[in-house]
């Protein structure tokens, strides 16, 4: 229980390097939230889901699927909410023809 | 309205209840008095409140959804992680326009968000019923523009349409 609880933390550790790489690597604000978005995603299932195993079954484990729930609702509205501010603002996001 | 007042009160009072036995995790009766007057306070409170799209939300089919849309996140995680990781960095950025055929607003709520949640693929804007995706490159959107989405959620709601 605790190797495979491992495992899913550092599974979900490398997801979180690949979205700080991808963040960097991206070159617009739009590309950069998927990256981003990563995160959000497989990050931070993988690293919660692993902290559930861990803590066994019982009323912490309810409690990270709690919070799992709530990420999964608010990340994307915080997402969008960033993408549409830089959206309205005039930024235009790149495409093939530009590169 | 005020019919429906003593039946959303009492499920009102129920689900803030069960998040509070969760969150507290402390059962005691001094607990379980105080968390339940203030569920009870809290629910008195915000019944009555203006027909909301989450009233008729068919929480069931919901259920369903979720590992399929669970399924398509890790597909295209793993897509995103490759593209990224690759030295070359292939990506082609693009923005779609879409109008899509979905009228329920909790629907359209869902289809934003399951965009947004998909990595590689975000929600720009949403005018009505027509989306502005911004997608990393062809195969992100592809869900999207194929209507694949879509066609869930009509049956998660329950819409007729000729998708």
């Amino acid at each position: 229980m605790v190797v495979l609880a491992i495992g899913l933390i550092l599974v979900g550790i490398f997801f979180l390097v690949v979205a700080a790489i991808g963040t960097i690597r991206l070159p617009d604000v739009f590309s950069r939230s998927h990256a981003v978005s990563l995160t959000d995603s497989l990050g931070a299932i993988c690293v919660l889901a692993g902290l559930a195993l861990y803590q066994g079954f019982g009323i912490n484990m309810l409690k990270i699927l709690v919070v799992l729930v709530l990420l999964m609702l608010l990340n994307p509205v915080i997402a969008h909410a960033t993408v549409r501010a830089a959206y309205r603002a005039g930024l235009k996001p790149q495409t093939e023809e530009d590169q | 309205m005020k019919s429906s007042f003593p039946k959303q009160f009492v499920a009102n009072t129920l689900a803030l209840f069960c998040g509070w036995l969760v969150l507290s995790g402390k059962y005691d009766n001094f607990h379980l008095v105080l968390g339940f007057t203030a569920s009870c306070g809290v629910a008195w409170l915000n019944t009555g409140f203006p027909h909301s799209p989450f009233q008729q939300f068919p929480w069931g089919r919901m259920v369903l959804y979720c590992p399929w849309l669970f399924l398509r996140i890790v597909e295209s995680s793993l897509h995103l992680t490759k593209l990224i990781l690759n030295p070359s960095l292939p990506i082609k950025p693009r923005l779609i326009t879409y109008r899509s055929q979905l009228k329920h607003r909790g629907a359209i709520v869902v289809l934003g968000n399951s965009v947004t949640l998909t990595p590689g693929t975000i929600t720009v804007e949403i005018n009505g019923n027509t989306f502005l995706v911004h997608a990393i490159d062809e195969s992100a959107g592809n869900d999207f523009t194929t209507g694949r989405m879509e066609r869930k959620l009509a049956w998660v709601f329950q819409e007729d349409t000729n998708l």
